[in-house]
């Protein structure tokens, strides 16, 4: 009963979609105002935040991802990510008390830890196996992250006699999201943020003119670094939340729909920030819809992606109809 | 009593016979399919492929619980269909994304990958909340499960993983073009497009029987490991597909083998946890074991093998280096007189009078470069002077060579064992035999200096690069060097080149030679 009591209690029980749009609007400004504290938020409202902090967080870094052609980076680390968090809990199950072994308790030192293990151990193992075995790049890569995360699946099931944690690692649980995970998700877009902003031009000319950025003293290869260790911060602090399936495809989606309509480095950014963003609100808004009027219970996760790979087609189609315009706007002036 | 229960049980327990020919045949299909993959270098399109078919698995799961609820029996079948359909979608969304939209082949990869599988796990949580039980049939896919496959699978399956066999058969020749040298195809009529459009859907079958056993997430690397693996034992085509087939069914076996026995084990030891391992990560880390171990220890191209070629080279030139340093220093060493040394019943080497330098070189140079007459004549001048070689105290080879103490000592007992150097009370000088492959290093490195300038290069230049080759050089190189110098008889620097017919040993030494210096290129 209690249970029922407090889904009953959410303001957005049996809305509809363009009602949970407003509501949220509106709620989002009364919590601006003070009126609602952060304690009071709703599930929904809290689902919506950690998919835009998301958005955030791997827009800013996977634009530069997408240019780099790096993006199979975010793949692998995405997949041993697993293994990184396995890892971490062995390496930290000395200290941590009794009853914090479950698997759910992941503090933020773990992930730390977890995100660390995982970029040193793909990016290292990728490096070693091209430079010293001379395979292909692409081939070590497969093999590298497929291995690990393959090692991770069974030590996991091993250890918790569970198998669907993996299956939630994957395709994440949007739903028990929980304020704390707000706090963390909220650090990691805004350190993404800040240092891609401060570091902006060294960005810049580091993705887009390597010979030019170590000419002139910033080197390549340590941005190189620099950017696997912001997505891999990235991959893990969203692995809690939204699993690392959703990570990926924001990461990649939202980027190559911003590229569709500009060529500028900075209206990418904003744009695919702008897209992950509506595509978080209007995701959970669906689910939302979902719920109340057809009364099945989607998976957020699931319903975000699509939602990304539709926004493409809509922009591909939008950018089609704009060219066909400008194609005959002169046309018609002319007569 | 035994640990594990025997392999050969798999084969004929009636239980365990579906699930583990099953496996095998999916892994052989996709290791061969995987070869080509790895050839092409289009290693990761198999993950998104893969990825790209889980929504059709889905869907297809679904459409059957809704309309055949009963037919549990073609779900494998309807399963393959939709897979079948959803992964050409996801390979067609790819190409396109390349060729309309000029995306990035990486980020489109990523994009088909995620998207897609997005998508597969909407309709999955749809089907969840409707027909729970199907759900875990779903499921499965994601990880693979060996045990739960039937007498049909295995017909529907290794009828597949044959068709994939006999298909690569027929079309080898044209694969091999196709893999290999496609302008040369496209010259003598062979239909890549055609080939290619095969290899795409023998790639997608292959994927797609294969998610069964090893599960989507992890399929790339199973089209992958044993093909790299394979590629480490063998140069020629075939060689790496049947390695490759080879390994990928031992891997199937074995991982089937070792997810079910594990547990097993356990429980007889009386672990207080009990635990199932999935078996599509068991299949791949056993895959990966192999091709891991294939990496490190393969015969020819494995590192552990390169890696003592290539230490071995290093320690024959470190020594090269050594015996030259002290030829050098011999030469410039003051001894009494003229001394005229002879070494052997043909050859003649002279030490330059330090108190008459001009005249020492020209002699030097005339005895150095003499032909077998000259060298003969000067042989009996100087039959009857003392065999005086100069020699080195320890201390002096170790600062003249920038050696640490052990290396030093470790070099000398080195030498002194095989006989290049000897030891006369605590002084070092040269064997006949470590003077003779002193002054031939000394030769291909002037001979090599020459041949430089003659190509054009600065005389102040062509010192480093010499120091390098003079190891490598085989006495082929060096007569052909030779001819086309016409027989130099000094180098860019006016030092003399040691003459070639002073040198009786080289022909042991050359096999030698050329396998060392493998290592380096």
């Amino acid at each position: 009963m209690m249970f029922f009591a407090a889904i009953q209690n959410n303001p957005y029980w049996g809305k509809n979609f363009f009602n949970v749009i407003l509501l949220f609007i509106e709620r989002m400004f009364s919590a601006c105002l003070g009126k609602i504290g952060m304690g009071d938020l709703a599930s929904d409202e809290i689902q919506i935040c950690v998919l835009s902090l998301v958005a955030i967080a791997s827009a800013t870094v996977g634009t530069f991802l997408v240019m780099k052609k790096m993006t199979m980076l975010a793949n692998s680390l995405s997949h041993t990510v697993l293994l990184g968090i396995v890892l971490s809990y062995l390496c930290l199950l000395p200290f941590l008390p009794k009853e914090e072994m479950s698997a759910h308790a992941v503090s933020v030192e773990v992930l730390l830890i977890a995100s660390l293990i995982t970029g040193l151990i793909t990016t290292a193992l990728t490096q070693f196996l091209t430079s010293f075995f001379r395979l292909q790049e692409d081939a070590s890569t497969g093999l590298v992250f497929t291995m690990l995360f393959a090692l991770g699946i069974v030590l996991i099931t091993a250890l918790t006699r569970n198998a669907h944690i993996g299956t939630e690692a994957i395709m994440g649980n949007v739903d028990s999201l929980h304020l704390h995970d707000l706090q963390l998700i909220f650090w990691i877009a805004f350190s993404n943020l800040f240092l891609i902003i401060i570091f902006f031009k060294e960005w810049k000319v580091t993705t887009f003119d390597r010979g030019f950025a170590n000419s002139i003293g910033f080197s390549g290869s340590l941005f190189n670094y620099f950017l696997m260790v912001l997505t891999s911060v990235t991959v893990i602090g969203a692995f809690r939340a939204v699993g690392v399936l959703l990570v990926l495809a924001f990461l990649v989606a939202p980027v190559l729909t911003a590229r569709l309509f500009s060529h500028r480095l900075k209206h990418v950014i904003f744009l695919s920030i702008g897209i992950g963003v509506a595509c978080s609100v209007i995701s959970v808004a669906l689910a939302r819809h979902f719920l109340s009027v057809y009364h099945l219970p989607l998976s957020t996760s699931g319903l975000t992606v699509t939602s990304l790979g539709a926004l493409y087609l809509l922009a591909l189609g939008l950018k089609w109809g704009l060219k066909i315009y400008q194609r005959r706007k002169p046309l018609l002036s002319k007569n | 009593m035994l640990a594990f229960t025997s392999p050969w049980h798999y084969f004929t327990d009636p239980v365990l016979q579906a699930p583990t020919i099953g496996s095998m045949l999916m892994c052989l299909a996709s290791a061969l399919i995987g070869v080509i993959v790895f050839l092409r270098r289009r290693s990761l399109l198999g993950e998104a492929i893969s990825h790209a078919s889980y929504p059709g698995v889905v869907i297809s799961i679904f459409i059957t619980a809704v309309f055949f609820p009963k037919a549990h029996d073609a779900l494998a079948a309807i399963v393959l269909i939709g897979a079948l359909c959803s992964s050409l979608l996801g390979l067609w969304v790819i190409e396109k994304m390349q060729r309309s939209l000029k995306v990035k082949n990486d980020a489109a990869l990523c994009f088909v990958l995620s998207i897609f599988f997005g998508i597969g796990v909407l309709c999955a949580s749809r089907l969840q909340f409707s027909h729970a039980l199907w759900y875990q049939t779903a499921h499965i896919f994601l990880y693979g499960q060996a045990a739960t496959m039937t007498d049909i699978h295995i017909v529907l399956y290794g009828t597949l993983a044959a068709a994939i066999v006999v298909a690569l058969f027929f079309l080898y020749h044209s694969l091999r073009i196709a893999i290999f040298d496609r302008d040369y195809g496209k010259s003598v009529g062979v239909p890549i497009k055609a080939v290619d459009a095969i290899l795409f859907i023998l790639l997608i079958l292959a994927i797609i029987i294969g998610i069964r056993s090893v599960g989507v997430v992890l399929m790339a690397g199973m089209l992958i490991a044993p093909a790299i693996a394979a590629r480490q034992f063998s140069d020629r085509l075939h060689g790496v597909f049947i390695l490759s087939g080879l390994f990928g069914a031992l891997s199937g076996f074995f991982g089937n083998y070792l997810s079910v026995e594990i547990p097993e084990w356990g429980k007889r030891q009386g672990w207080e946890w009990k635990f199932a391992l999935p078996t599509g990560p068991m299949i791949l880390l056993t895959a990966s074991a192999i091709c891991i171990m294939a990496l490190l220890f393969a015969p020819k191209r494995g590192f552990v093998r390169r890696r003592i070629r290539a230490l071995y080279f290093q320690r024959e030139c470190c020594r090269e280096n050594f015996l030259k340093y002290m030829w050098k220093n011999a030469q410039c060493l003051p001894v009494e007189g003229i001394a005229k040394l002879q070494f052997g019943p043909k050859s003649a080497l002279f030490v330059p009078d330090s108190s008459s330098a001009q005249n020492a070189y020209s002699q030097s140079s005339m005895s150095f470069c003499a032909e077998a007459e000259p060298a003969q004549k000067s042989s009996n001048l100087s039959s009857k002077a003392n065999l005086a070689i100069p020699s080195m105290s320890f201390t002096q080879l170790k600062a003249g060579m920038g050696f640490s103490l052990w290396q030093t000592f470790w070099m000398l007992f080195c030498l002194k064992n095989e006989g290049w150097i000897e030891e006369k009370d605590k002084k070092f000088c040269l064997t006949t035999d470590g003077w003779q492959r002193a002054a031939h290093i000394i030769r291909l490195h002037r001979l090599w200096e020459v041949y430089l300038v003659h190509l054009g290069h600065g005389v102040e230049k062509v010192h480093r690069s010499a120091e390098e080759m003079e190891h490598i050089l085989t006495p082929e190189l060096e007569q052909e060097l030779t001819l086309l110098l016409d027989n130099p008889q000094l180098d860019p620097h006016e030092q003399p080149i040691p003459s070639r017919n002073l040198f009786t040993f080289i022909d042991t030494k050359s096999a030698e030679k050329t396998s060392s210096s493998e290592g380096m290129l």
